[in-house]
């Protein structure tokens, strides 16, 4: 699985550069963001740009994520497509997390 | 009899052909001396395609330069039939289309009848819904279908040693002419998992749907010709897919045979008609059936009009959809998920739109035909849904609360989900009526016992919803196209304006007077008999007399629909010939048709009682002349063009009070057949229209019926024990006489009709039923009344066409005027 990260602040930018975040890759995605947690990040934007489809599990790992964080306001989304946000749409997650279209707009949502 | 044969013009018939030969090296990439009768009939729909292609284009841009209202039909049932023919003369081009096969050397019929029945339904509902196709695009109305494309139609009925066989009806297995795949337009269906809570991320609390399936719906589009050819609709039928996303990552873990396990299960979704709802498995089937086709159908309309409009905003005064029956109730809260959850609209916006847009048409008053789901299994199936279900249910008992206040047992009876009983229920025609702004019945009488019997606590919240649509059929298929015959007598007299305006076969009534035409319309009748008595041979190993008076119930198999009462009268028959040497007054073949569910018991044995009873009379020298009971198999749409126009006697003898309205009483009597039947469903307002004189009633009426139901007075032993006719017709079919084999073969019949009650009145009609057919029988001796009643039959039909169907409900409920009333003639 291929994340690139970089920090503004506190917050950590999680870039995931994987057409798609399905069962494959979800229990790698949750590892990994645990770890990033357990070493100490606790306000985070995923960038879902480059991903093309999300299936259930996947929306799964996102959730863990963020209960891991804590607070829903401390994960925020960004870039995702029409398709996965169609998805998101339809597990109801736009009412949890915030999503924006850019990293810059998701670090002003957490006022970096 | 002289019949009249229109000819098409030469170069039409030519650039037909070529049409023709084009395909057959084209698009079938053979040579004529190859040709198979499958492959010629695969031409010849693709050269009919053509035409249908280029005015379904123009529909379409006429419909969104109007900008106006569509209207969507869901429905679990189409019984399409064939469609060759009928495009073929609802495009003007039969005529053509003949001379051109002529000119090569094939008979259109021929070719015709190589066409499969898209059976896609199994009774009066999914034919009324097709033939509402037929009248939406016939009156130019912006109107579509929506189903689901099953793999294997209503089973095929064999018949061995007298006992149905159901073998599958695989009609696309040589794949259709008729269907357009639309993968682009696939959606994606969710199901399963589970909600879980969570506090978002300004602060409210909230759900998320989590852990769900997708299934993929791939729409199928089937053109739907209007009659003069200017309008074509569609129906649009969805296949479920396994989605490519969900197999490839199981793939990519190299799990093959769980993949193709998934795959499989995803596609049994549209597999198959009706499956066996007797257990838990078969019941999730069915639940999902009836989902994905309700998500598919409200995804794609939400879909369909963002792209046309912009917003939702006047997403309610540019669509109507109607519910047929409690199968696409779901659609109440789907289109509510959809709305909020996929469109970000708030709830009351999103409840207003659902109800302004949806409306529920009520077609049967058993409770069993009620659906009822368990909560339980609506949860795991659909948790989202439920979970709007049950927030539309608690603001709904909070209106019954404020309009009857503390009267808990109302809240009780209304509720969505009721919490009575062993486990609880989600009511479906509760959720159809709170979910829609029209409630209709499909007769007068059934709308006011919905009203009064049904759902009677709804009635009175509401009494402004609820209206009535009395059925009809279209007279394209059921007359111009299966009765050419009488088409072409009719045309001749009157003129073809019935063909769009069935009230003018009202010009018919003085023909009724007129002995020259009595006697064509008789030879019309005996041509139509001739030609079933050939079916009959051939299916049936069995001839019959087409002189004789053709006695026939053709319709599911049903204990209310009471196909065990003509069989009790063709017992009697039999017993007074061979006991007491009276034959009848008139030679009777008395014929049934019909399927019975796999799973009713009860309708099975009747069909293997029929049989029995077929096989002694047919056998028996003594009846020679006098009497036959043939059952034919496998009744489809193609066959009831074959049975309508030869009906003498039409048998609509349900219990009263229980059809909800029939529409084969229509057809048979626009075809000329005269009625014997109950006050009952449409018998009612056949009787209104055709008069007393010209219909043989009989039997007890509803609210007898009921009445003797809630005092418990009903004794059929009693009348058993006082009827000796009838005791000796009982009596009989207990014995050896029809069962030679096994004698207790139907010992059922007693203990359901004397031990159990009767539940269906079966001897309280049997006296006056008896009585009625001798009517019957000596009326037909009179040739030239009965065949003006027959003529008067026919022209007093015109109520019953679904152009007048369709243009009430297009007036009264989708607020959606017809912009003409007669397309082309």
């Amino acid at each position: 699985m291929h994340i690139e990260t970089n920090n503004h602040g506190d917050v950590l930018v999680v870039k995931l550069f994987e057409s798609r975040l399905d069962s494959y890759v979800a229990t790698d995605f949750r590892d990994a963001m645990d770890g990033f947690i357990s070493q100490g990040s606790e306000r985070i934007v995923l960038d879902l740009s480059k991903v093309e489809f999300v299936d259930s599990s996947g929306l799964g790992a996102i959730v863990t994520t963020q209960k891991r964080l804590g607070r829903a306001r401390d994960l925020v989304i960004c870039g995702p497509c029409e398709t996965v946000m169609r998805l998101f749409k339809l597990a109801r997650l736009d009412k949890i997390f915030q999503i924006v279209n850019t990293e810059d707009q998701a670090l002003t949502v957490l006022e970096v | 009899m002289s019949q009249t044969r229109s000819v098409s013009s030469p170069a039409e018939a030519e650039a037909f052909r070529d049409s023709i030969l084009r395909h057959v090296r084209y698009s079938l990439g053979r040579e004529w001396s190859q040709l198979t009768g499958r492959e010629l009939f695969e031409a010849v729909s693709f050269a009919v395609r053509d035409r249908i292609v280029d005015l379904m284009v123009e529909t379409e841009a006429r419909i969104k330069e109007n900008a106006g209202k569509r209207v969507f039909y869901l429905s679990m049932e189409f019984l399409m039939g064939r469609s060759l023919g009928n495009n073929l003369h609802n495009l003007g081009l039969w005529d053509v289309c003949r001379d051109a096969l002529d000119e090569m050397g094939v008979d259109i019929e021929e070719i015709a009848e190589t066409e499969v029945d898209a059976a896609l339904g199994n009774g009066g509902l999914g034919r009324l819904a097709a033939c509402f196709l037929d009248s939406l695009a016939s009156l130019g109305l912006p109107g579509y279908g929506y189903g689901i494309n099953y793999e294997y139609g209503l089973f095929r009925q064999e018949l061995d040693n007298g006992w149905q066989k159901e073998k599958p009806d695989s009609w696309r297995a040589l794949g259709t002419p008729w269907q357009f795949e639309r993968r682009e337009e696939a959606v994606v269906v969710p199901l399963f998992g589970e909600l879980s809570q969570m506090e978002g991320h300004d602060g409210i609390e909230n759900s998320m749907w989590l852990g769900w399936d997708v299934i993929v719906g791939v729409p199928h589009d089937m053109p739907v010709v209007g009659y003069g050819g200017k309008s074509v609709n569609t129906l649009r039928l969805y296949s479920a897919r396994a989605t490519d996303e969900f197999d490839m990552s199981i793939f990519n873990e190299g799990d093959y045979v769980e993949a193709v396990k998934q795959k499989m299960e995803s596609e049994t979704i549209s597999k198959v008609l009706y499956p066996p709802d007797s257990d838990d498995k078969g019941r999730e089937l069915r639940l999902i059936q009836e989902y994905f086709f309700t998500s598919c159908a409200v995804q794609s309309i939400v879909r369909n009009y963002l792209a046309e409009h912009g917003d939702l905003a006047n997403f309610a005064d540019k669509i109507a959809i109607q519910l047929n029956d409690t199968h696409p109730a779901l659609a109440v809260a789907e289109l509510m998920r959809v709305l909020m959850d996929e469109h970000s609209v708030e709830w009351d916006e999103a409840w207003d739109i659902t109800r302004n847009t949806l409306a529920y048409t009520n077609h049967t008053l058993l409770p069993e035909a009620l659906e009822r789901w368990s909560r339980e299994l609506v949860e795991r199936v659909l948790p989202r849904h439920l979970q709007i279900i049950e927030q539309i249910d608690a603001q709904f008992l909070a209106v019954v609360e404020q309009r009857f206040p503390g009267d808990t047992e109302r809240k009780q009876r209304m509720a969505i989900v009721n919490h009575e009983g062993e486990q609880s229920e989600v009511r479906m025609a509760h959720l159809a009526i709170v979910g829609s702004h029209s409630v209709n019945g499909v007769a007068e009488l059934h709308s006011e016992l919905v009203k009064s019997d049904l759902v009677p606590d709804f009635h009175e919240l509401w009494p402004e919803r609820f209206n009535n649509k009395t059925n009809g059929v279209t007279q394209r298929r059921w007359l111009h196209q299966c009765n050419p015959g009488l088409r072409d007598l009719i045309n001749e007299a009157i003129g073809p304006e019935w063909v769009t305006d069935l009230d003018r076969l009202r010009e018919l009534e003085p023909f009724a007077e007129d002995a020259a035409f009595r006697e064509r319309f008789l030879d019309v009748k005996l041509a139509n008999k001739q030609r079933l008595a050939r079916t009959i041979a051939h299916d049936v190993r069995v001839d019959v007399d087409p002189a004789s008076l053709f006695d026939v119930q053709a319709k599911r198999i049903h204990e209310y629909k009471r196909q065990l009462l003509l069989a009790l009268y063709a017992v009697h028959s039999y017993l007074r010939i061979v006991e007491d040497g009276v034959p009848p007054a008139s030679p009777r073949t008395i014929i049934f048709a019909g399927k019975a569910a796999p799973g009713y018991w009860a309708a099975k044995q009747q069909i293997k009682l029929i049989n029995s009873i077929g096989r002694v009379i047919n056998h028996d020298p003594r009846c020679a002349g006098l009497l036959k009971v043939v059952f034919i198999p496998d009744y489809r749409v193609s066959l009831a063009e074959q049975i309508m126009p030869a009906a003498d006697l039409s048998e609509q003898i349900s219990t009263a009070g229980m059809e909800a309205s029939g529409t084969g009483n229509m057809k048979f009597a626009l075809n000329g057949a005269l009625t014997i039947g109950t006050l009952d469903g449409a018998n009612i307002e056949i009787r209104e229209e055709v008069g007393d004189e010209n219909i043989f009633i009989f039997g007890l009426l509803a609210e007898d019926i009921a009445r003797q139901r809630a005092d418990g007075s009903y004794n059929p032993r009693a009348i058993y024990e006082n009827n000796a006719e009838l005791s000796r017709v009982l009596d009989a079919l207990s014995g050896a006489r029809f069962s030679p084999g096994d004698p207790r073969l139907f010992h059922w019949l007693k203990e359901t009709l004397l031990d159990r009650g009767d539940y269906f009145f079966n001897l309280a009609d049997f006296a006056d039923y008896i009585a009625t057919q001798d009517r019957v029988s000596h009326e037909f001796q009179d040739t030239e009344n009965w065949s003006r009643k027959a003529i008067l039959n026919v022209a007093r039909m015109g109520k019953f066409s679904s152009d007048r169907t369709i243009s009430e409900y297009a007036r009264d409920i989708w607020g959606l005027l017809p912009s003409r009333t007669v397309v082309g003639v």
